[in-house]
């Protein structure tokens, strides 16, 4: 059986995953609610609130894949934005010298 | 000359789906000699398409990323493909599709855009000389295996570092090889298309350098290391399947020269290091 990911232990690169404040946003602007990005992200980052305004939403930032960037590829209106990749990289190495 | 076909999803539901028909017509316009393929008909008829596939450059067109497309050839014997995925051209002309089940004239433009840009790529590819494919020498690599199921898993004892991502640096003195590792193509499943970066592009670490796809996912390989690159392996152009049989050695990707790899070596795994990290993540999925 398949064990659920649990964002509370997990870690990444050392770091506790939940000090690493990467994920999609989306641009509600641009998004159409295709609801590509939730099909397609095998790590149920989103999740499809189909009777209200805001039809998709961000409902588990942290199983989100720190790097991953492939549902923004997939996404036609580009509505979906990461942080900066080496804000990241820099805020690991920064988290991994504190907890030495 | 190759002969150019063309098989694009034709998804009617989605204005994405509608696109690659008017691409597809657009080519034909543009130069009658393209073969236009039926994906209903290839879905029934597999003998109807069956040369044509095998002796054309067909040219896959995806709407979204069911890629139905790309599933329907991948049944197939072909021979050389071209793949273009509409969100990805949408974003590189700056021109979205709207909402509405119609092309639109920016749609219409779009469609045109892409048709050219086909024709333009493939008359480039005819011309350029192509690098002599050299066999890299790995040597003998002792390696950590490990099975789960029927999956098979290696991790290179030494000479290799690993992200967290799955992928590895393989440093030679002041260039290194870049690939993806067992794990990562096995997650993948069979690799049917490569985007390698031209040589001369510059890296930085966790950058997505290396496109690939399989029936199952869209995947990148991100750079362990940062660098200029140096060379790619254009085999995999022709033989993706070099990604999953052997990830290691000749399904590497990308030489560069190393940047700054003392300091991003912090960030990196050694083999065994990298075997243990593995193990535990495919536990967790089992």
């Amino acid at each position: 059986m398949t064990k659920e990911y649990d964002s509370n232990t997990a870690t990444f690169m050392g770091v506790q995953r939940k000090e690493i404040p990467w994920w999609p946003t989306i641009d509600y602007e641009k998004c159409n609610f295709c609801m590509e990005c939730d099909k397609f992200c095998p790590h149920k980052v989103f999740e499809k609130h189909e009777n209200q305004e805001k039809k998709l939403v961000i409902v588990n930032p942290y199983n989100c894949v720190v790097f991953c960037r492939a549902c923004s590829k997939i996404c036609e209106p580009d509505a979906l934005n990461f942080p900066d990749k080496k804000e990241i990289t820099a805020l690991i190495k920064n988290k991994r010298n504190e907890n030495e | 000359m190759t002969k150019i076909a063309v098989l694009p999803c034709c998804g009617i539901n989605k204005t994405l789906g509608l696109i690659t028909i008017e691409i597809g017509l657009k080519l034909k316009e543009l130069d009658h000699s393209i073969e236009l393929i039926s994906p209903a008909t290839l879905s029934v008829d597999q003998q109807r398409y069956k040369e044509m596939i095998q002796e054309s450059q067909v040219i896959v067109i995806d709407g979204c990323a069911t890629r139905c497309a790309t599933k329907l050839l991948e049944k197939e014997q072909y021979s050389k493909v071209k793949r273009i995925f509409i969100p990805e051209e949408s974003k590189k002309y700056e021109i979205s599709l709207g909402k509405a089940l119609i092309i639109t004239d920016e749609g219409k433009k779009l469609a045109e855009r892409i048709a050219k840009q086909i024709l333009e790529e493939i008359k480039n590819e005819t011309k350029q000389v192509k690098e002599p494919i050299i066999e890299r020498d790995f040597g003998k690599i002792d390696y950590y295996e490990v099975s789960y199921d029927k999956y098979y898993f290696r991790v290179p004892k030494e000479g290799y570092y690993f992200t967290e991502n799955d992928c590895w640096v393989k440093p030679e003195g002041e260039k290194a090889l870049l690939g993806i590792t067992d794990y990562l193509q096995n997650k993948s499943s069979d690799i049917l298309f490569v985007e390698l970066p031209k040589i001369g592009a510059q890296v930085e670490q966790f950058d997505e350098i290396v496109n690939f796809e399989s029936v199952k996912a869209l995947l990148s390989l991100l750079a362990p290391v940062s660098g200029e690159v140096t060379a790619v392996n254009g085999k995999l152009e022709q033989e993706p399947n070099l990604l999953n049989d052997d990830p290691y050695e000749q399904g590497w990707a990308i030489e560069l020269v190393l940047a700054d790899f003392t300091e991003e070596k912090e960030l990196l795994m050694d083999g065994k290091n990298y075997f243990a990290y593995m193990k535990k993540k495919i536990e967790e999925e089992h």
